[in-house]
């Protein structure tokens, strides 16, 4: 399977919680306390509640729905608050995908050889911005081809998340100055209109 | 999908207010119902016309689209004198309507969805409760199920440890009776009555019988509404979206004794409609 960008590094600091799509699946992205970060089959194994919409308490993910901890470490069940007495048995886990990241872009992947780390990013660049927009990759490519950026250099990666949506993540060139950024981000936003409309 | 079961079932279409407003269209079993006429007079008809039987019960108007339809159960607390009937208008969840019955009779949950209403960290342990299905009219029941609640009820100032029980008497119907110790003779009986629009999508209309005279009537009914749109932010995030049935699919604990019972009792009678049965 392929690594997918699935956001920056920095939209997902320390006790953050985010829902990605890997492939199809639908997963939970999160940092713990530590800034330990994993990526797990958005479902809680006691009852199917998304965990996306958890909390992070700790090294653990607790399920919004009745608060059961989930650690960062390979997500076994730590406790179960209606009986905080009970050791949960460690069948109990949440499904694990395979995350890293790298040159502050955060990728996932369903299954594969551990020791393939994600595609490298071209030295010299920054992430800039990562968005979802409601149009096909191949539109989207199409859309900023047609509109080159002049100001400096612009990389994209893109993540598909549904048949009519796109996870996009511009870097920019490492030396662009804030004026530039801030180009570089409107930019982005009339690719987005014009790519939507 | 099981509709032959669920056609025999009834079900609750519409309520005084919703009639008062006119004629209007809705869902039942995945066909759409057109309901018109008064509350003394309800006139129900499927998608071809054909007029369906109707009765009045529980403050709400009931219908069936099957042959042989099974009587409608009773609640008998709803006679009783002395008790309030306040019928809470409808909740559109979506979601399998069994999840719906089976998030009503879940305790566990309180101090996480409902927090600081019906229930608040850290008091999350649920302790041993009964469960059983009572063989002379095959409901189940859940018994002496004790909770700590920080606000109970409307009524209720404070903490309180909350006495429940638990009682379905169909698959889309639950019952709980709730005693708070001050009163313990003042069982206030809380409700859902769940129309089942498609396999995946529902409404819920909640009715209470309560030893309540004071509380004006908006605030009861708000009070429920927030609680069920609590729930709904849960029930419309959970996957699959229907009920499965097989156990391997999620994983209970103790305090789920009552979501298990229920399970296996759907699956006795073949109650499949917005169930995942075909794991099976
Ligand atoms: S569904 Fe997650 S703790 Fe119950
Ligand atoms: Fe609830």
């Amino acid at each position: 399977m392929t690594w997918r960008p699935v956001g920056l590094t920095r939209d997902v600091p320390a006790g953050r919680v985010m829902r990605a799509w890997v492939d199809g699946q639908d997963a939970v992205v999160w940092r713990s306390t530590r800034g330990v970060l994993s990526a797990w089959d958005n479902r809680c194994p006691h009852r199917g509640m998304a965990l996306s919409h958890g909390f992070v308490r700790g090294e653990d993910l607790a399920c919004l729905y009745h608060g059961w901890h989930y650690g960062a470490e390979g997500g076994v069940c730590s406790l179960i608050p209606s009986h905080p007495d009970l050791t949960p048995p460690d069948t109990i886990k949440t499904r694990a995908f395979q995350s890293a990241e790298s040159d502050g872009v955060i990728w996932v992947r369903l299954e594969g050889s551990p020791d393939l780390a994600p595609p490298a990013i071209a030295p010299g660049l920054d992430p800039l911005r990562s968005f979802e927009i409601r149009a096909r990759e191949g539109d989207i490519a199409h859309g900023a081809a047609a509109k080159p950026f002049e100001p400096a250099i612009l990389s994209l990666l893109f993540n598909p998340i549904a048949h009519d949506r796109t996870l996009v993540t511009v870097l920019i060139d490492a030396q662009a100055t804030s004026d530039q950024r801030k180009l570089a981000s409107r930019w982005c936003e009339d690719v987005r209109r014009e790519v939507e409309a | 999908m099981s509709l032959a079961y669920a056609r025999n079932d009834w079900y609750v279409i519409a309520d005084r207010n919703s009639l008062e407003q006119g004629p209007r269209r809705t869902r039942l079993l995945g066909d759409e119902i057109h309901v018109s006429g008064s509350y003394a007079h309800p006139v129900i008809k499927d998608a071809s016309g054909r007029m369906l039987p109707t009765q009045i019960k529980f403050d709400h108007v009931w219908t069936t689209v099957g042959d042989r339809p099974r009587p409608l159960f009773d609640i008998p607390e709803g006679n009783e004198p002395g008790r309030r009937l306040v019928p809470c208008g409808m909740v559109r969840v979506k979601c399998s309507p069994l999840r719906a019955v089976e998030n009503f009779l879940d305790i566990a949950h309180f101090p996480f969805v409902h927090t600081d209403v019906l229930g608040a960290e850290p008091y999350t342990e649920v302790e041993p409760y009964k469960v059983e299905i009572r063989e002379q009219n095959d409901e189940v029941w859940a018994t002496k199920v004790k909770f700590f609640q920080p606000l109970a009820a409307k009524s209720a100032a404070g903490g309180i440890t909350t006495d429940y029980e638990y009682r379905v008497p169909a698959p889309t119907t639950a019952v709980l009776y709730k005693t708070c110790p001050p009163k313990p003779e003042a069982q206030d009986v809380i409700t859902i009555f769940v129309q089942p629009r498609s396999e995946t999508e529902c409404d819920v209309w909640p009715w209470m019988a309560l030893y309540d005279d004071d509380t004006p009537y908006a605030d009861l009914v708000q009070f429920q509404q927030m609680i069920f749109l609590q729930d709904r932010s849960i029930l419309e995030n959970q996957r699959p979206i229907k009920l499965p049935l097989d156990p391997r699919m999620e994983i209970p604990t103790r305090s789920d004794l009552t979501s298990v019972a229920y399970r296996r009792w759907l699956k006795k009678r073949g109650a499949f409609y917005g169930a995942l049965a075909e794991t099976l």
